[in-house]
């Protein structure tokens, strides 16, 4: 069988298996020139599960299959620089063995378990800020946005949660008919998801595997920076004096039609006497040891 | 104390790492889920030049519920009461764990631009923005120059 004919066969082939999947582009002498084909990770077909792609191009030299071909790897998509390294490293060993037989075929395969094996969004979890790991349990919601699973289940339950909670301080005729809508931490649109499958999936690995917190040099200067601040607008008069506002807001609920208790020349605020315990789930109030000792103790 | 989780860890490493311009957040000593915030008064604002002072606090199931904040700067501002509380959506019902203490900081920072009147948590304040908003403006810039300013 003459060179020419080998290739031809062995593209023949390819081209049975693959159809579509291939294409390969002739010179003016009709020898095969050039073969690309984008390898996905085996997903049984599901292509919302496909997170990573590659582009392989051989380019077949006169005396292929006799030498090797020249490898090139292009738009990778979802896998970095040390795995795209990796790859080509597996590839080199194969054609190295694969000198005087057809390899294309075999380069497609281990190019597609390779894939497999990382088949893994490249992006963080918006939830726990670490990425994922082979052998993470994750989500991609409908909405595109991925989350490791057990992630995803603490939200879930603790917005069903905060939503019952505010039902049931609402009277009868406030609260909701719909029942709780589970929804995206990123984008809020509306997910269904099956919480009790999520939560018996363990936490991501990288999160367990994460560095240790530790004071650098530079904070404790900031730290040191901050501390003058402070005590540079204390002495100007310019930081709230927890107590002595609490103690007006005492006043001002206690006597709603006085409201001469300033005694500065501050046009300042007061607290609005109709303020309720809800509208102030932002305010500090229920923190307020926690921050008088911090506030104190400088 | 319980272990520091991840998130906690990789936020105030990446608040270092990348600052947020006009934002300083520096996480306390003694404990490190209580931050010590700067906040600059943004640019064409009444509350330019200043340098504010906030505190902010991880709560227990951080980033499951949302962090409390609040200004140690007095501040003349609509929807900041006198004792700092701010009256912001984020901060509240709207919150989400994918927000961030760089992003609370941010919407914070965009309240001083774009102060909300018509959602006061400072009653008489917001009543003098809607009514008389120069002079809210005047009062606003006063105190900027009066409590926020650095030696
Ligand atoms: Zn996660
Ligand atoms: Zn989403």
């Amino acid at each position: 069988m003459s060179q020419n004919e080998r290739v031809q066969e062995e593209l023949e082939a390819l081209e049975a298996i693959l159809m579509d999947d291939i294409s390969i582009i002739y010179n003016d002498q009709g020898c095969a020139e050039l073969v690309k084909s984008t390898i996905f990770p085996s997903t049984a077909n599901e292509v919302e599960k496909q997170y990573v792609c590659v582009t392989l191009e051989v380019q077949l030299p006169e005396n292929y299959p006799d030498c090797k071909p020249l490898i090139k790897l292009k738009s990778p998509r979802g896998l970095d620089d040390s795995t795209v390294d990796h790859l080509y490293r597996e590839i080199d060993k194969k054609c190295e063995e694969y000198i005087g037989q057809a390899v294309i075929y075999e380069l497609i395969e281990l190019i597609r378990e390779n894939l497999t094996e990382s088949n893994l969004p490249t992006c963080q979890c918006a939830v726990c800020l670490y990425g994922f790991s082979e052998g993470d349990c994750f989500t991609k919601t409908q909405c595109f946005h991925y989350f490791h699973n057990y992630c995803l289940a603490k939200h879930l339950i603790v917005t069903e949660k905060h939503y019952h909670e505010e039902q049931e301080k609402l009277p009868a005729w406030k609260r909701s008919t719909e029942g709780f809508q589970a929804t995206c931490p990123v984008c809020r649109e509306p997910i269904s998801c099956d919480v009790h499958d999520l939560r018996s999936s363990l936490p991501p690995k990288e999160l367990e595997n994460a560095q240790k917190f530790e004071l650098t040099h530079e904070l404790k200067l900031l730290q040191e920076n901050m501390q003058k601040l402070f005590s540079y607008q204390k002495s100007k008069g310019g930081i709230i004096d927890i107590e002595a506002e609490e103690n007006k807001l005492l006043l001002i609920t206690n006597s709603s039609d006085d409201p001469s208790d300033e005694n500065s020349d501050d046009p300042g605020p007061s607290i609005p006497t109709n303020i309720t315990e809800g509208s102030l789930e932002n305010g500090l109030l229920k923190n307020q040891r926690c921050f008088n000792r911090f506030t104190n103790n400088r | 104390m319980a272990a520091l989780p991840r998130r906690i860890i990789k936020e105030t490493q990446r608040l270092m790492q990348e600052p947020v311009p006009g934002i300083s957040a520096v996480p306390d000593d003694s404990n490190a889920r209580y931050f010590h915030v700067i906040v600059t008064g943004p640019e064409d604002s009444p509350f330019e030049g200043g340098l504010f002072k906030l505190e902010l606090f991880l709560p227990e199931d951080y980033p499951m519920s949302a962090p409390k904040v609040r200004f140690i700067t007095k501040i003349y501002h609509p929807n900041i009461d006198r004792l700092g509380r701010i009256c912001l959506d984020i901060l509240k019902d709207k919150w989400s764990p994918a927000l961030q203490i760089r992003t609370v900081l941010l919407s914070i920072q965009a309240l001083l631009s774009a102060p909300n009147p018509d959602d006061p948590l400072a009653n008489d304040v917001a009543e003098l923005w809607k009514v008389n908003e120069s002079e809210a403006i005047r009062n606003a810039k006063e105190w900027t120059r009066k409590y926020a300013m650095d030696n």
